[in-house]
């Protein structure tokens, strides 16, 4: 009953139907309240969103996997001490984190909201290193300012290290296919395996494609101890003990250093010829059969299906030894890759670990006859090696990989993958590879705020890659931080057309359009995203700055603060609400927004600036500085930045630096035209007024219908007594519809125009 | 803000109301961090109903004429624009007839700036506080005195339903001489 009711959950959780699931699973814990039930109880209530009961049933629990799903529950109820406690516990120091790449992830996760920066970048440096392919760290590394060279991430030794985990996840997928079939069934087909090994001297493909059930069928049972790892490292051991010893038996047989012996297996499939006789010679059980098997695989179906009994007994192996050294690789995979693909992945793998414990006692016997299999094989193995015509091997290798493929519908395309030849994965592999180098590039240079050269990197990119809504976003906010707002509408409203349920980046977007000033394509993109999800942070931020745009800044507060309600940690709706106060001219509630939004994510360079204004409003004039500076060293391309950083020198008359730092915004990005019209400020208030007036003139060039060009050009004739100049500029100010106040403050100049202007504030 | 208004009758200094509020742009109301108190206030009609916003809600006056409403600042503001809510239809003898409206640093030196004459007002009453000259288009105060002087039908107290005060927004840009108009300057001016 117990495993019908294991299945019937797990299927439920695949078909989406989590009441169905939660209600059998109930009444499984409640006949067989073992912890692994209550995992799959746990990971039950997590697709149901019941973060609460999965905490409720798992507090306490010591059990790897039960750690992690602990973890998980705290975490989405914001419990980030106690999420910190179950991953890392604080009286096992050398404890190993559950679940490898994913554990150390939610780790780092809970780190950085934290505070405690150092540590999240160790984790999250850890869980790429334990699965290269986790773009989750290397995104969080990237926003934490970070993140090493994407070359440096998604190498080759990553590459090595994600074949490794393909060769054994390439049967998992297999498993969870097979896992619902009859475990009788199974059992017969491995003894009848077993049998039929040692004649398969001569094995036809017939043979090797009934072999082939059997070697699904033994990875299964295999796939019992590859799951294990998915438990977690540390309890390893525990974790074998109590579902079946033979796991135990195989792990402790299994060296750690499998991973040395691993690469170059994978040499030897890619087609070198490495020390093979060395690695042979060094290993113990289970080792030689990943090497026989490694080499099996690329020569002929002969020693293909002569791999069939051992390769379960080689996952195991593997997998324990894996597990014993990169447990966090497997098991990330596992979790990352079954995760991904089934949702059942977790409940999955403890009814593997169920399936593992019933069959264990076949499973010894087995053992034992393919590791007595293979030394006999070993020698053959070698001579076929030798014999080494890696097309001739690999075709007729890929051939029988085929057939089988064709044969068993349930085969998945990886499985057809892993008995191809090895450097099927290996090109897969690296294509994959390339791909996250080129975005995780691109990513890390705009976190940087290196944006044109951000954008070159995704210019690399394919056609079918570009088009996609992340990439587009990407370079739409690239765009955004360069201030070029047309290109960044462009890129956004692409992006917009090819996925247009997607939220990430559309806040940014929004804020784009308020700068462009288009107020009916803002409002229609804050209708369009409420419209999609009432319950995203980036839709009310939309609309928010819609109202923003049309002066409403009331409402527009009032929406800001919805959307960090939403989602207390997207700190840009902080920085929002911090404008909108500052506009409101509350300074202090603005200063806690701005601040708030530092707390999540101190390099938003957005938040640093709005307290630099604030102070700069507040004539707090060094503080002000400070918080230029801290925003210019974030971003130090951007020429606005550079631009307030000098106004701010200049209120603390330091007219020196303030220049220089004009300059150097006046060279950053040509098309601002406000250092040109500081500098000239500055240089008008250190009264050199020809230096001033040229500067002035070459920015009629640049923006001959701002109104304060003119104005300022007035201002500076009427000190320097040239009267008619100074009546023709104010008279051409005016003329270009200032604001009421100045309007007034430009009449009163020309009024006064022939009085000394000691007296004047103007 | 609303719509469109309906014009009102203008017959020398003596305004008409309109039925809605419309403030241009560059105008933002000045007194919400503003002292406010009356001369004298009936209970259940004091004063906090000149800004709730509520055109049901009003403030009564209970005592001799002149009825004050003063608002003081915190600091020199810039003001350009008293807009009042009156109801003839509602109030009938409780309507200000005659309304000044005084400036100054406080009590002992307020001047008047402005009188106006209402006839049967419905809705907001618009008075601006610009002078002629285009150098006076704003007040510079630190406290302002809306006087009530005398009512419709000598009605002795008055009604009051809202009163709203606007001045010029500030510079979005502080330390500058003069705000930017063109769009460059604008788009280049701020991050978001």
């Amino acid at each position: 009953m117990e495993t019908l009711l294991i299945d019937c959950v797990q299927s439920s959780l695949r078909h989406f139907m989590p009441r169905n699931s939660i209600f059998l699973c109930e009444r499984l814990c409640a006949e067989f309240p073992t912890e692994l039930n209550l995992q799959l109880l746990a990971s039950c209530y997590l697709h149901n969103n019941q973060a609460y009961c999965a905490y409720h049933i798992l507090k306490g629990k010591q059990m790897a996997q039960s750690r992690y799903l602990f973890a998980i529950s705290c975490f989405q109820m914001n419990l980030l001490s106690e999420a910190e406690a179950a991953l890392c516990p604080t009286n096992e120091p050398n404890a190993e984190v559950p679940n490898g790449a994913a554990g150390h992830y939610l780790l780092g996760l809970v780190y950085r909201y934290t505070d405690r920066r150092k540590s999240a970048v160790d984790h999250f440096k850890q869980a790429l290193s334990m699965d290269p392919l986790l773009w989750a760290a290397y995104e969080e590394l990237c926003i934490l300012g970070a993140a090493e060279e994407a070359n440096a991430v998604f190498s080759e030794a990553a590459a090595l290290c994600i074949q490794q985990q393909q060769l054994n996840h390439g049967l998992n997928p297999q498993n969870l296919q097979i896992v619902s079939e009859d475990r009788i069934t199974v059992l017969n087909r491995t003894l009848g395996s077993e049998d039929m090994s040692p004649r398969q001297l001569k094995n036809t493909q017939g043979n090797s494609i009934r072999d082939i059930p059997g070697n699904h069928h033994g990875a299964v049972l295999s796939g019992g101890p590859a799951s294990q790892p998915f438990n977690g490292g540390s309890s390893n051991m525990s974790v074998y003990s109590t579902p079946s010893p033979m796991p135990a038996q195989l792990s402790g047989v299994a060296p750690p250093p499998l991973c040395r012996n691993v690469q170059p297996n994978i040499n030897i499939l890619s087609g070198e010829s490495s020390p093979r006789s060395t690695v042979n010679a060094t290993i113990q059980g289970p080792r030689r059969k990943f090497v026989d098997e490694g080499k099996l695989r690329k020569v002929s179906g002969r020693l293909f299906s002569d791999s069939g009994p051992r390769r379960s007994t080689r996952l195991a192996g593997e997998a324990a030894a894996n597990s014993n050294l990169n447990a966090p690789q497997v098991g990330a995979n596992g979790a990352g890759h079954s995760s991904a693909r089934y949702l059942g992945g977790i409940s999955s793998s403890s009814k593997l670990g169920l399936a593992a414990s019933r069959s264990g006692a076949v499973r010894k016997g087995q053992t034992s006859a393919s590791e007595s299999f293979d030394d006999g094989r070993r020698s053959e193995s070698f001579d076929d090696t030798r014999l080494d015509n890696a097309t001739t091997n690999s075709s007729s290798a890929s051939s029988s990989g085929d057939d089988k493929s064709l044969e068993r519908e349930r085969t998945s395309t990886q499985m057809g993958g892993v008995l191809t030849n090895g450097s099927r994965i290996s090109s897969g592999v690296l294509e994959l590879l390339d791909l996250l180098r080129i975005l995780g590039e691109g990513y890390r240079l705009s976190c940087m705020y290196r944006c044109q050269d951000a954008l070159d990197v995704y210019a690399k990119l394919s056609h079918r890659q570009y088009n996609t809504g992340w990439v587009l976003s990407q370079v739409g906010k690239a765009y955004f931080e360069l201030v070029d707002y047309l290109e960044a509408d462009q890129a956004f409203s692409l992006a917009r057309r090819a996925s247009p349920c997607s939220l990430e980046g559309m806040d940014i977007y929004s804020t784009v359009l308020f700068h462009l000033k288009e107020e009916m394509k803002l409002s229609y993109l804050a209708q369009e995203l409420i419209s999609t999800d009432r319950l995203a942070p980036q839709s009310w931020c939309a609309m928010g700055n819609c109202y923003s745009l049309q002066k409403d800044h009331e409402t527009a507060l009032k929406n800001f603060q919805r959307a960090v309600q939403l989602n207390s940690r997207f700190a840009y709706a902080h920085t929002l609400c911090g404008h909108e106060h500052v506009v409101l001219e509350d300074f202090e509630n603005g200063i806690k927004s701005y601040q708030s939004a530092l707390r999540i994510d101190a390099r938003h360079y957005n938040s640093w600036y709005g307290l630099g204004m604030v102070y700069l409003r507040q004539e707090k004039f060094e503080f002000a500085e400070h918080h230029f500076r801290r925003a210019f060293q974030i971003n130090p391309r951007s020429s606005v930045i550079m631009c307030y950083l000098g106004t701010a020198l200049h209120a603390l008359k330091k007219n020196g630096e303030a220049l220089e730092m004009m300059e150097k915004a006046i060279v950053a990005d040509k098309k601002n035209p406000l250092p040109m019209y500081q500098k000239a400020n500055i240089l008008v208030s250190i009264e050199n007024f020809d230096e001033a007036l040229k500067v002035l003139e070459e920015l009629k060039e640049y923006a001959p219908h701002e109104s304060s060009v003119y104005a300022l050009m007035g201002k500076i004739y009427k000190r320097r007594n040239m009267y008619e100049k100074s009546m023709f500029h104010f008279g051409l100010a005016l003329d270009l519809k200032p604001s009421a106040a100045d309007v007034a403050a430009i009449k009163s100049a020309i009024e006064k125009l022939h009085v000394p202007d000691e007296t004047e504030d103007l | 803000m609303a719509t469109e208004s309906s014009e009102g009758e203008e017959e020398g200094k003596a305004i008409g109301g309109n039925q809605h509020l419309v403030v241009d742009d560059d105008l933002r109301e000045m007194a919400k961090k503003a002292a406010w108190s009356v001369s004298s206030c009936k209970t259940g009609n004091g004063v906090q109903f000149l800004r709730d916003d509520n055109l049901d809600t009003y403030w009564q006056s209970d005592g001799a004429q002149p009825h004050l409403v003063n608002i003081q600042f915190q600091k020199k503001v810039k003001l350009q624009l008293v807009v009042l809510y009156v109801d003839f239809k509602l109030d009938e003898s409780y309507t200000p007839s005659k309304i000044s409206i005084r400036a100054g640093d406080g009590f002992h030196n307020l001047k008047e700036i402005k009188t106006v004459e209402l006839v049967k007002p419905i809705g907001w009453v618009y008075v601006s506080l610009s002078g002629a000259d285009p150098r006076e288009a704003f007040l510079n105060t630190f406290m302002l005195q809306i006087a009530v002087l005398s009512n419709h039908l000598n009605g002795r107290d008055t009604h009051v339903r809202q009163i709203k005060v606007y001045g010029p927004r500030p510079n979005p840009i502080p330390h500058q001489p003069f705000q930017f108009t063109s769009r460059e300057f604008i788009t280049y001016s701020c991050v978001r």
